[in-house]
């Protein structure tokens, strides 16, 4: 009883100051292990915890981490990274070249979800301890900018708790624990309910931030979200639900920030021919480019982005938005409005008499089922019948790989921040055993645009490299291959002395968190 | 006796198995966990791996039958999105939910049955009335909109109140509980009065016509006569007549009340196993559903169970029947 009260009197007796920092997630990370998950919640959150050999800075440079320097081996068969020394995990440990190795096989093996990454690295050679080499099968300019989050785990640490390889179906130590090199350490994690964090003492850089301890509590109403923020019990909310912004805006103690995601929403369609055996909508409506350019042509994009997302969000041109590498500024301007040009193009195509099967998730987007309908009244404006049908994320991809529908929407965030990726998982045909178009569900398929992608792979010239990516999204947009929507907004809350920087990546940065 | 039980176990059993097929039949209509699990750069190969992995490309009644297997060892499975035992979260979320459930319960008796014999004695007074009138927003309105109501009055405008979660808890061996510390008493209001509010006014409207009609019985005129005082004659007589069947719905009413849990449990974000379910469903984490409806399905059976043979020790004829 006594130590009952004497918990009970601490924990009464705990100050609340105002470097003490609490903020709300929508989704709670579903894994503290690095290598397990590819998502933006799980490595968003673990980039204050872990670190990789180089980071990505306020403006998405790549720039060092862990990693002081780089440099490409002989004619780009490989890199060479020397290490940052006197690093130390957050138990004490050193940081050497041989937790690079063990991470590179942690995070490159079967159960890994971060296999992808290292796809065109053919071996990772200790050269000393503070020097490695990872070789690549090709050329790759831009394989510093793909490992930004690839985080470094002790080897010993994982070893002696028995988590050397990431288990996604059983778990295992590293999924409730973490022990990075990173700024901040998770001292306790209760999944799904609250993950507080501290400083950590012995980090290597400069603290920028003032804050003493950070809980993190997942919160998946909206509106709970929203009242949390206004009641002063969280200082931090990621998303603020776009119809409350204005209402947001007029309030002085709260303040909104608002920029784009590296998200390009777009609409892809079904091109394979003879794919329609699923019986929904008529056969082959899209294979040819003409039904696409009338889909294009009958979308009045702005006026979505006007009313939907109440002017938050910007149109895009191709697969990528304007901040990632490789952009194609050459094709920039997107396809312009034209009802009556739609209306003919799609005759012309023998569209008109046909339901188009349109399918759409109804909560993996910020308002995409509300984007859906607009999209499935323009259309029909344009003479077009589309009979939409929007579900939970959970059953959208499914019904996608079954091959079920006519037309689809799409949100690609390229994880590299370049333009390769979307062409890579987008674009490029369908090939099991290469690993690519594994995203390309509408069967899009050229050869030319085939041809390009490892060219561009291995380009070492920025120039040579950007004529190429400018001829891919040449043939994307002529071909009409995705219907480019616009770039997805994003909306942050948060109390008015919070000092942070967004990203367009959304992770959210603690070490950039000020409080006043 | 006996084989009336035995019979009644076996029908229970029965009913549990039944609700447990079907329970895995919807499984596959709500989505594939799959894609929850891994990131955007998976290849198919993977996809299809993970699956195999998981038993998910077996039909439902292979699933159904593993899940069996290993739940009568104890075993439930390890958690889709949380990749821990399942049976170590529902043990871990289980206070939350049954002090809930406790609180708003216990609210929802206390004040439903004074208001309820407050508005039967002064049947025609103003306060009864304007407490009738205004029990209707009890009956009417949706759990969800009380509860977003109550934090923007309380947490948001006014500031009295947490606008969600348990606030500090205590570990008592295994057991967290919210009513050791302040915060967790705070907490608890909001949540146990959105929880409680539609029993409370249904247990008062039960009492109180319950009680009108007692109070026209002719013991009570005699009562009267018999100059005993009203507050005898009210709480001695009338009221204990009222409370045999008041006592019947509150029973049914426990059950309902920790299945209606789960919408207060996401208004609030309190971190009961409701909302492990409702989270549960989002992600597809089968063995968390599984379980969860499994449990749910014991309780109301066990209830069930446990009120059938209670009414064959009062009533014989039941026996007889059987």
């Amino acid at each position: 009883m006594r130590r009952l009260s004497t918990a009970l009197a601490l924990v009464l007796a705990l100050p609340a100051t105002a470097e003490e920092f609490n903020f709300a997630v929508t989704t709670d990370p579903q894994t503290m292990d690095p290598h397990a998950v590819n998502s933006t919640p799980v490595l968003g959150f673990l980039n204050n915890v872990y670190e990789g050999l180089v980071r990505r800075g306020k403006d998405m440079s790549i720039e060092p981490a862990l990693a002081v320097s780089w440099e490409p081996i002989g004619e780009g068969e490989g890199w060479r990274f020397k290490l940052r020394e006197g690093v130390t995990f957050q138990d004490g440990a050193e940081f050497t070249a041989d937790d690079v190795i063990f991470s590179y096989e942690r995070a490159s093996s079967e159960q890994a979800d971060t296999s992808s990454w290292f796809a065109p690295v053919s071996e990772v050679v200790k050269v000393d301890d503070y020097t490695v080499d990872i070789m690549t099968t090709a050329p790759n300019p831009i394989f510093p900018d793909s490992i930004a989050n690839w985080m470094m785990m002790d080897s010993g640490w994982a070893e002696a708790n028995g988590a050397a390889r990431p288990d996604k179906e059983q778990g295992n130590y590293a999924t409730l624990n973490a022990n990075g090199t990173g700024p901040f350490q998770v001292v306790s994690r209760q999944p799904d309910l609250e993950t507080v964090l501290e400083p950590h003492e012995g980090w290597w850089g400069e603290v920028e931030h003032n804050l003493t301890r950070v809980t993190m509590t997942p919160i998946q109403n909206p509106a709970t979200a929203l009242a949390a923020l206004l009641s002063g019990d969280v200082d931090f909310i990621n998303p603020v639900p776009i119809q409350d912004v204005a209402r947001l805006e007029g309030n002085p103690e709260v303040r909104v920030i608002q920029g784009i995601e590296a998200r390009v929403i777009m609409l892809g369609f079904d091109q394979q021919e003879g794919a329609a055996e699923s019986g929904q909508g008529g056969a082959d409506m899209f294979v040819d480019p003409r039904a696409r350019e009338a889909v294009a042509k009958a979308i009045n994009v702005p006026a979505i982005l006007q009313t939907i997302m109440r002017g938050n969000a910007e149109v895009a041109s191709q697969m990528v938005s304007p901040a990632m590498r490789g952009y194609s500024e050459a094709h920039a301007a997107p396809y312009a409005y034209d009802a009556e040009a739609a209306r003919s193009l799609a005759e012309e195509a023998g569209l008109t008499g046909q339901t188009i099967a349109f399918k759409c998730p109804n909560d993996r987007y910020l308002n995409d089922e509300a984007v859906c309908q607009a999209i499935t009244s323009m259309l029909a404006q344009a003479g077009m019948e589309v009979s939409l049908d929007a579900m939970p994320v959970s059953n959208y991809w499914p019904e996608l790989r079954a091959d079920n529908f006519d037309m689809y929407l799409l949100g690609w965030s390229p994880g590299t921040f370049d333009a390769e990726h979307p062409i890579r998982f987008l674009a490029a045909t369908q090939d099991d055993e290469a690993k690519l178009g594994s995203w390309n569900f509408g069967g899009y398929s050229n050869a030319r645009v085939d041809e390009l992608l490892p060219m561009i792979q291995s380009e070492i010239d920025d120039t040579a490299r950007q004529a190429m990516l400018d001829e891919t999204a040449k043939i994307l947009q002529d071909e009409v291959a995705y219907v480019p929507l616009y770039v997805q907004p994003l909306v942050w809350g948060a109390r008015s002395g919070v000092e942070l920087t967004q990203r367009p990546d959304d992770f959210f940065i603690l070490r950039w968190v000020t409080v006043n | 006796m006996l084989s009336f039980i035995v019979k009644r176990v076996g029908q229970s059993i029965l009913v549990l198995l039944i609700t447990g097929l079907v329970a895995f039949s919807m499984f596959t209509f709500v989505g594939d966990p799959i894609d929850n699990m891994l990131g955007q750069e998976r290849t198919i190969e993977d996809v299809e791996r993970l699956r195999q992995q998981l038993g998910l490309d077996k039909p439902f009644v292979v699933q159904y039958y593993r899940f069996l297997e290993q739940a009568v060892q104890g075993n439930f499975g390890v958690s889709y999105r949380q990749g821990r035992p399942v049976a170590e979260i529902l043990l871990e979320r289980a206070p939350a939910t049954l002090e809930l459930a406790a609180v708003s319960g216990i609210f929802a008796i206390l004040l439903g049955i004074a208001l309820g014999v407050f508005t039967a004695i002064r049947r025609n007074g103003i306060a009864a009335n304007l407490i009738m009138s205004a029990s209707l927003i009890g009956v009417s309105l949706p759990t969800f909109l009380i509860g977003i109501l109550l934090i923007y009055l309380f947490s948001v405008e006014l500031g009295w109140l947490p606008s969600f979660g348990r606030g500090d808890t205590v570990d008592l061996g295994g057991w967290t509980t919210g009513f050791l510390t302040a915060s967790g008493l705070k907490a608890l209001i909001l949540p146990s009065i959105t929880l409680g509010l539609y029993q409370m006014t249904l247990i008062m409207r039960l009492v109180r016509s319950e009680m009108l009609e007692v109070l026209r019985q002719d013991y009570i005129r005699f009562a009267k006569a018999r100059g005993l005082s009203d507050r005898v004659v009210n709480f001695r007589h009338a009221l204990k007549n009222t409370m045999v069947p008041v006592i019947t719905v509150i029973g049914l009413q426990l059950g309902s009340i920790i299945a209606f849990a789960i919408i207060t449990e996401t208004v609030f974000q309190w971190p009961g196993v409701g909302l492990l379910f409702i989270n549960a469903i989002q992600f597809v984490d089968i063995p968390v559903m599984a379980a969860y409806l499994m449990l749910i399905s014991v309780m109301f059976v066990g209830i069930n169970l446990l009120v059938d043979i209670l009414y064959a020790f009062i009533d014989p004829r039941l026996r007889v029947a059987a």
